[in-house]
């Protein structure tokens, strides 16, 4: 497997981050008040279960780069603790883009 | 179409999805404890286990959490522990697939594997979803 593949990979973890705290931003900052506001539950029912599958998307990714290696402990505790923390996952933008540029320059294997 | 109508025909899918993932993670874990146990053993077939972990393995599993989570919508469901339980192994047992593909890339690339043993893990999970999901305890 190629460095290419790896930056794919890092590639589709950041979309992942992203698209994770982006359903949350939606269910929580929309559907909820249009829910208690409005009375409008389709949103909840929508997003809901939208925002899980994206969460677990991104579980997955995590996991699955960390096993491959060529992450600190302190940054695989990162990528896994920004699941959990609501809109965390807009941070692990720069973090992925620093290790897809390391991986280019060489200096990850 | 009705949902009682779709319900057989997803079931169905389910099932032929969760066959697929399980296959899938159950070879993997079978060739990743074959390299450990003779380093290069498992070097032929990496290329090929890697290519099905892409096309197959993982589409499955996505099929598995798309066709079941529907299936639990439309059934109503979500509120029995039956299923929160069988959850938590469906939880793991996607872990332990994510794992196993990372540990799969590295042996694609020629790396160290590391310690982890996860037939055990996979086939008492396997057990406790199929008993949760039949008996609906």
């Amino acid at each position: 497997m190629s460095s290419h593949d790896d930056s794919t990979q890092l590639r589709w973890l950041g979309i992942l981050s992203v698209l994770e705290a982006t359903t949350l931003v939606l269910l929580v900052a929309v559907a909820v008040p249009l829910k208690h506001i409005a009375g409008w539950t389709i949103a909840v029912h929508v997003m809901g279960p939208v925002h899980g599958l994206a969460f677990l998307a991104y579980c997955w990714a995590a996991i699955q780069s960390i096993a491959e290696g060529g992450w600190s402990r302190l940054e695989a505790a990162r990528l896994l603790a920004t699941a959990f923390i609501p809109f965390a996952g807009f941070a692990n933008v720069r973090l992925i883009a620093r290790k897809s540029a390391a991986l280019r320059t060489g200096v990850v294997q | 179409m009705s949902l009682a109508t779709l319900y057989p025909w997803l079931k169905a899918l389910h099932v032929v999805s969760a066959f697929l993932f399980v296959a899938g993670i159950l070879t993997t874990s079978m060739v990743l404890a074959a390299e450990r146990a003779n380093p290069g053993s498992a070097a032929p077939v990496a290329g090929l286990l890697a290519k099905s972990e892409r096309w197959l393995t993982t589409p499955a599993m996505l099929l598995v959490w798309a066709f079941g989570l529907t299936l639990a919508v439309t059934a109503g469901w979500f509120s029995s522990t039956w299923l929160q339980v069988k959850l938590a192994f469906v939880v793991l047992l996607s872990a332990v697939h994510g794992l196993q593909s990372g540990q799969l890339r590295r042996l694609v690339r020629k790396k160290a594997l590391k310690p982890l043993p996860t037939l055990p893990l996979i086939l008492v999970s396997l057990l406790a979803v199929v008993v949760l999901a039949v008996v609906k305890l």
